[in-house]
């Protein structure tokens, strides 16, 4: 796991959104396991655009790059450079 | 055990509360212990990123510049009254949604501040027979919704504003209105701004179809925006959802007088929580029950937080029994004889 993607789990442990859970798949969906709803993922998004300064384009808000940790990451991690 | 539970000591969350940790030697909860207070310079930043999207909305797209969602409660009838005080020229559509358990007295003061600031009324009405069939089942259900939004609100009301924000958003693209605002408080959500593009539509309609679906409620196309709607509207489409509450700040005390003062009247429902609808004491209880969280206790204590309201006084909200007339009725509505 990379440091966003750890990153993201200590969010979501920290805000309560793991309920328990102490780990999470890497490529699991985020919000068909029931960790976030879309204000969940509003709220993930508003953290890591603050956490390391970059905007998220809206534009790039799909299941597709944003419902697992290694989607997420790999989008984070493109926007860093 | 009740002498074990311990309270945060800034803000109203307890320990009994699953989830929620006291740190013993602070004293406080998880959330006081990473909480930031918003900056100055942000709370500028988003002032001046209001005022500039309502002093031009985008020209020449449809009838109205913002549709607000109004339940004729004291934090949605201040807002409105509010925005059209700041920004006069914004044409604005009222949407009040009648989920079949609304007071008199809030269709009344919603329909009295449009007439105050000059907005449209809409009376958004669903099928009351299966509305209160989706309510029961939200009441039963345990799992539809994610562990964090059971501190954000009830299952029953995560349900009825869910279906609100669908209709809403499903309004604004077909009336192409570029603005929906939101009369959340500061405790209710953290973002004062969400720009809405086309595949986050599509994607917001099937994270709460499943929640349906995981309920039990079969009719869905009903509560979810529609389909055809979506796919026919250009792929640029974007729409901001804004909630003032968090560039203007909160103090319901004061709204409250300044409502009283235009002519908005209290509703009597017995219920110390909401000023306008009947389902929230039962859909209080009914979380309560399930869950053994108290759905007001994140929101007012994330506004003691940031200096919105006083803990005490957040307290006395919390620990005020449940009005058990109306809870029987609500009973009585959801499971006739
Ligand atoms: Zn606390």
């Amino acid at each position: 796991m990379n440091e966003v993607s750890r990153d993201i789990v200590q969010f979501l442990k920290s805000r309560g959104f793991l309920d328990g859970k102490n780990s999470l798949n890497e490529h699991e969906s985020l919000t068909e396991t029931g960790v976030i709803d879309s204000i969940g993922l509003l709220q993930l998004i508003d953290y890591l655009e603050s956490r390391y300064k970059i905007e998220i384009p809206m534009e790039i808000i799909t299941p597709e790059n944003f419902d697992t940790l290694s989607g997420i990451s790999q989008s984070v991690t493109n926007l860093k450079k | 055990m009740a002498t074990d539970t311990v309270i945060c000591k800034n803000c109203a969350l307890d320990s009994k509360t699953p989830g929620i940790t006291i740190n013993a030697n602070t004293g406080l909860c998880q959330f006081c212990e990473h909480f930031t207070p918003l900056s100055r310079e942000k709370k500028e930043e988003y002032r001046a990123q209001m005022d500039t999207l309502f002093a031009s909305p985008p020209k020449h797209r449809g009838t109205y510049d913002v549709i607000m969602a109004l339940s004729g409660g004291v934090d949605s009838s201040y807002a409105l009254y509010r925005l059209k005080e700041e920004y006069p020229h914004l044409r604005i559509l009222a949407v009040q949604f009648d989920n079949g358990f609304i007071s008199d007295t809030a269709f009344e003061n919603a329909q009295k501040f449009c007439e105050l600031t000059k907005s449209t009324y809409f009376r958004l009405v669903l099928d009351n027979n299966l509305l209160r069939d989706t309510f029961k089942k939200a009441s039963r259900s345990m799992d539809a919704f994610p562990g964090f939004a059971k501190y954000r609100a009830s299952d029953m009301c995560n349900t009825c504003m869910s279906i609100i924000k669908q209709k809403i958003v499903e309004m604004a693209i077909q009336t192409k209105t570029p603005f929906i605002v939101f009369a959340f408080s500061p405790g209710q959500t953290e973002i004062p701004f969400v720009t809405l593009t086309k595949p986050f539509m599509v994607w917001i309609r099937k994270l709460f179809d499943g929640q349906l679906k995981t309920m039990g409620v079969n009719e869905r196309n009903l509560y979810l925006m529609d389909e055809d709607i979506i796919s026919s509207t250009p792929p640029e489409t974007e729409i901001m959802i804004i909630h003032p509450f968090l560039v203007w700040g909160y103090d319901k005390q004061q709204f409250k007088k300044e409502c009283i003062r235009l002519g908005w009247t209290e509703p009597d429902l017995h219920d110390p929580n909401s000023s306008n609808c009947l389902l929230n004491a039962y859909a209080i209880k009914n979380h309560y029950d399930k869950y053994h969280i108290h759905s007001y206790a994140y929101d007012l204590s994330a506004l003691i937080r940031q200096g919105n309201l006083k803990r005490e006084e957040a307290l006395k909200t919390l620990h005020t029994g449940f009005s058990d007339e109306a809870i029987r009725e609500v009973q009585r509505k959801l499971n006739p004889e």
